[in-house]
């Protein structure tokens, strides 16, 4: 029993499982992946024991506190006791509660407010004479503290990175992971070489979103032209082949206009794109814009 | 003793309250019609003069310096009297106050719809009426300080600290942040370039938040709250010390808006850290408000007084700890430029300024009329509806501005943008604009039941022009002794001083170092002044508001040097730039890097209609730009101008500018032919086109000069 528990809290879940036991959806969400793992079983045994634990706690809080009240009750009867004896009004003790709140606001109660009532009349308005609560004064500190630290930390001993040095840290963490992620994926990046027309429906169905929110702003959603030139027609000014379509939207040509897309789109959605852009030959939309180029036929 | 009789003026008080309802709805009105602009754009009326960028400046004006400026002044004319048992210095003063204020105003709403603007964000009025503003301040200041010197009362009550506080500071502001070099009647540059006059700017920015938006409702508080409630201020030990330090510290919170921008660091670091020191002194405000109501909370209940005046003095406590958390720079990398921005300054102005002017015209009318309010069931509506609309209002835009700004900075597993074009971010959080004009809405709704009740309350009463009153003179003797702070209250003038050297410290230890020290903005050798048809270009762009929805300023973060194509915004690119055009809200895209990236056809279409490039886009059309023609005999006065403020125009430039302007305007033209536009050379497009394609391309020329080396 006592290693199997062990071995609970050793297993990466374990406090996972902890915060299952407080928020039960979570549990749910989590138990949905994890069901067909071993851990299962162990999770039985865990939910078991610290439920127990759990009820044995609340039990003995339980009669704990009413030890407490009990002798509290017979505590305050001797009072009671004494002070009917010597003839004196017995005063209740403040709560925990109320000491704390006392301390913290450090306020006059307003029973006794014409203790600290200063002489000022502005218009029939009096001003008291309360301290500063203390909670605020110490709020007030720990601000102070707060912007000595911050300033000393940023600018004395240069321990925080102030944002150029942040942003280089940002770009080189971001560029390592784009690389792993290359990586990972065995090199086999799509580029202007090795792009192929693809008639596949969700791959056209990615081209043709990207299309519509980023291309058709110059090309117009049907592909006919505006500002950019008619990719319906057969005329192309910088080759209608795919690998010519996929090297203009990768390097873009700044002189006319059409932007670099290297960094915008990734290999995969360019080829998308692509792709899209292919079909929409022949589709005559309405209202077209002139032919422009050369014309590309098929080989 | 003898006791001396005298009357308080109650119908300067009266004058400045018609105005407040009256601008207070107007405002609210301009306000909603912006908010429906964002959803429905045809709501422009295809009107320069209605457009959303200079609507909004118009709403801005009317609610800060119409409305919150006249219950101001209502509220500190009508306490001002009363808690110095005297009558205004000069009734003359208090007329030519009120009829200069409303004249400020009428010049206002005129001339922002008809573009007359600086683009300085709460001060965007131009240069004749910034010289009618200080000489009306003027008078406003001789007229309570020669109050407070003729008083009966010997000792001066914490709201008037808050006056004074006022009074100097933002004769300071505004006097600073409007130093600017005339052009023509209505056109003026701002003295300072860049990052200079960013800082100027949003010290100004800040601090008329702090000392118009805070300062006098927080002496408007300490008169009508204790009134209202008949209770004791809590402490005035509190008082003393939340006054001071609130005071000091403000002035220097002004870098907060700047934060991750070509800033010196060391500046916007001075800006957290007293922004965060400001939690406690503007919660000595909300504390002392609140705990005077201990006694009184049954009370609270029924009276709607009360009840504005609770939910205002909260309202203040949540929008100051806010602050200071979205100045902290990791929270204010998500929240700056969205959304979230004005949902917080709404619950200011919504929660704190509206709610408490509301609380005190229900108080201040019956007993200036000698009757009872005519409606307490109505009022009690007001409270829940207006409560409502704040509700409304804030959470649909902290809604908005955080999903916008994830929107903005999610990359996907390859490293590119998820969301790489801008208007997805913004059809995205369209349900929430129509939702926050439905706050609005619920909150005008509100103000119209309320200006139904007073003048209900005022048409069943009798107007007490001049209330009788009676009080012992002050006595000349000299007093020692007693607190330290007490004998500073005897002083006025002493009080003055004081308050102005408080709030002086932190505007010289921040500017002064950014002006002198080269190192501050180092300078980059190909950044060139703007050629004459890019001056009138920027001219078009400050007219129309553009910096409204567009900011310029990339900051340094990969979301947003991959989204606008370049490096992140230099200070030393912004040094010819008068004014500085940062930008403060991100409605459409940054535009810093927008030069040559997209062709001048595009640039044509796009301002003629917005939705024929990007469907959906919110942007109205700007189909005058082709109509108008550019004035070329302004040409030789602008370059003049800034000649003087120190861009580097050779002697004699102002007689050529012209020819340089038209050659340039030819080759667009020639550009524009070339995809089958017919375009007038003079044609303000023309100019607003070499504008926007020179925005943030000077560096470019730097990076070629290095690689040529």
């Amino acid at each position: 029993m006592k290693s199997s528990i062990k071995n609970i809290f050793s297993h990466k879940q374990a406090w996972l499982l902890l915060v299952m036991l407080i928020f039960p959806l979570m549990g749910f969400a989590q138990e949905a992946t994890e069901s067909e793992q071993s851990i299962w079983t162990n999770e039985f045994v865990f939910y078991t024991v610290v439920g127990m634990v759990i009820v044995v706690a609340l039990l003995t809080l339980a009669v704990a506190y009413y030890v407490l009240q009990v002798v509290k009750l017979i505590i305050l009867r001797e009072k009671e006791q004494k002070a009917i004896e010597e003839g004196v009004e017995l005063a209740p003790e403040p709560s925990l509660w109320q000491r704390m709140m006392h301390k913290l606001t450090d306020s006059v109660p307003v029973e006794k407010e014409e203790t600290v009532m200063l002489d000022h009349d502005y218009d029939g308005i009096k001003e008291l004479d309360n301290h500063l609560p203390p909670w605020w004064t110490a709020l007030f500190y720990v601000t102070i503290i707060f912007g000595v630290v911050y300033i000393l930390a940023y600018h004395v001993f240069d321990t925080l990175p102030l944002q150029e040095e942040e942003y280089n840290t940002q770009m080189k963490v971001a560029a390592a992971k784009i690389e792993e992620r290359k990586a990972e994926q065995g090199g086999d990046v799509i580029d202007e070489n090795t792009v192929v027309f693809t008639d596949n429906a969700s791959n056209l169905d990615t081209g043709k979103k990207i299309f519509d929110g980023q291309c058709a702003a110059c090309h117009r959603t049907d592909g006919g032209g505006g500002v950019g030139p008619n990719l319906t027609d057969d005329y192309w000014l910088h080759g209608g082949s795919i690998n010519d379509i996929f090297k203009t939207i990768k390097y873009g040509v700044p002189d006319k206009g059409m932007i670099s897309w290297e960094a915008i789109l990734s290999p995969a959605q360019m080829s998308d794109v692509s792709s899209y852009i292919v079909t929409l030959k022949g589709t005559n939309p309405p209202d077209p814009k002139a032919p422009q180029g050369d014309l590309y036929q098929e080989e | 003793m003898a006791l001396e009789k005298f009357s308080y003026d109650n119908k300067i008080v009266k004058y400045f309250v018609i105005a407040t309802v009256i601008f207070g709805l107007v405002g609210m009105l301009v306000g909603l019609t912006a908010a429906i602009q964002l959803f429905y754009p045809d709501l422009n009326f295809g009107l320069q003069y209605t457009t959303f960028g200079r609507i909004r400046p118009l709403h801005t004006n009317a609610v800060i310096f119409a409305f919150v400026g006249n219950a101001m002044f209502a509220g500190t004319y009508y306490s001002l009297q009363r808690l110095l048992k005297t009558r205004m210095f000069s009734d003359m003063l208090s007329w030519i106050h009120f009829w200069g204020w409303q004249l400020i105003i009428l010049a206002a709403a005129i001339s922002l719809p008809l573009g007359y603007t600086t683009s300085k964000e709460y001060a965007e009025l131009e240069w004749p009426i910034d010289i009618a503003i200080t000489l009306i301040w003027v008078v406003f200041g001789i007229n309570m300080i020669g109050t407070i010197i003729k008083r009966r009362e010997r000792h001066m009550y914490v709201a008037i600290w808050f006056y004074i506080a006022t009074f100097v500071t933002v004769a300071v502001l505004h006097i600073v942040n409007s130093f600017e070099m005339p052009v023509t009647f209505m056109k003026s540059y701002s003295w300072y370039a860049g990052v200079q006059d960013a800082l100027v700017q949003w010290w100004y920015g800040h601090n008329a938040v702090a000392f118009f938006l805070t300062t006098p409702f927080l002496g408007l508080m300490y008169y009508f709250l204790p009134k209202a409630a008949n209770r004791p201020v809590y402490s005035y030990k509190l008082s003393i010390i939340h006054f001071w330090s609130l005071i000091f510290i403000y002035i220097w919170a002004g870098p907060h808006h700047l934060l991750y921008t070509s800033l010196p660091d060391w500046a916007q670091s001075l800006g957290v850290v007293f922004s965060v020191m400001l939690i406690a002194p503007s919660w000595g405000g909300m504390l002392n408000g609140l705990l005077t109501l201990r006694g009184a909370w049954d009370r609270v209940r029924e009276n709607p007084v009360l009840k504005f005046m609770v939910v205002a003095v909260t309202a203040y406590g949540m929008a100051t700890f806010e602050g200071p958390m979205l100045s902290l720079k990791n929270f204010n990398a998500i929240t700056h430029f969205t959304d979230w921005i004005i949902a917080h300054v709404h619950v200011g102005g919504l929660g704190w300024n509206g709610f408490l002017t509301f609380g005190m015209l229900y108080w201040m009318i019956p007993r200036m009329w000698n009757t009872k309010l005519y409606s307490t069931k109505l009022a009690n509506v007001h409270f829940w509806i207006g409560t409502l609309g704040i509700i409304f209002y804030a959470l649909p835009m902290y809604i908005a501005g955080l999903t916008q700004s994830l929107m903005w900075k999610e990359f996907t597993a390859d490293g590119f943008l998820q969301y790489p074009n801008f208007l997805e971010t913004v059809t995205q959080i369209i349900p929430m604009y129509v939702l926050r004009a439905i706050g609005g809405t619920l909150y005008l709704i509100g103000a119209i039941m309320m200006s139904y009740n007073l003048v209900k309350t005022a048409k069943q009463g009798s107007f007490i022009a001049n209330e009788d009153a009676e009080a012992p003179a002050l006595e000349k003797k000299k007093i020692t002794g007693g607190h330290w702070h007490s004998a500073l209250e005897r002083k006025p003038v002493l009080f003055t001083v004081l308050s102005l050297i408080a709030i002086l410290i932190g505007g010289v230890i921040e500017m002064v170092p950014t002006f002198l020290i080269k190192s501050n903005v180092p300078t980059i050798a190909s950044v060139k002044p703007y050629t004459p048809l890019e001056l009138h270009g920027r001219d078009i762009y400050i007219r129309e508001g553009c910096v409204g929805c567009h900011s310029q300023m990339v900051r340094p973060f990969r979301s947003e040097t991959e989204r606008y194509n370049g490096e992140y915004s230099k200070a030393g690119e912004f040094v010819y730039d008068h004014p500085f055009l940062w930008g403060s809200k991100r409605t459409g895209p940054d535009l810093h890097r927008v030069g040559k990236k997209y062709p001048d056809s595009w640039h044509y279409e796009h301002m003629y209609d917005p939705t024929r490039i990007s469907p959906g886009s919110i942007m109205p059309p700007y189909p005058w730009l082709f109509d108008q023609m550019v004035d070329k005999e302004e040409t030789a006065g602008k370059i003049k101008a800034l000649r003087k403020i120190g861009v580097p125009y050779d002697i004699g430039y102002e007689e050529i500018a012209n020819q340089d302007l038209d050659r340039q305007a030819e080759r667009i033209v020639k550009n524009l032919k070339a995809d089958g536009i017919e375009v007038v050379k003079e044609a303000e497009i023309v100019a607003l086109i070499a504008y926007l394609q020179r925005l943030g391309t000077d560096i470019k020329a730097q990076e070629t000069a290095d690689l040529n080396q």
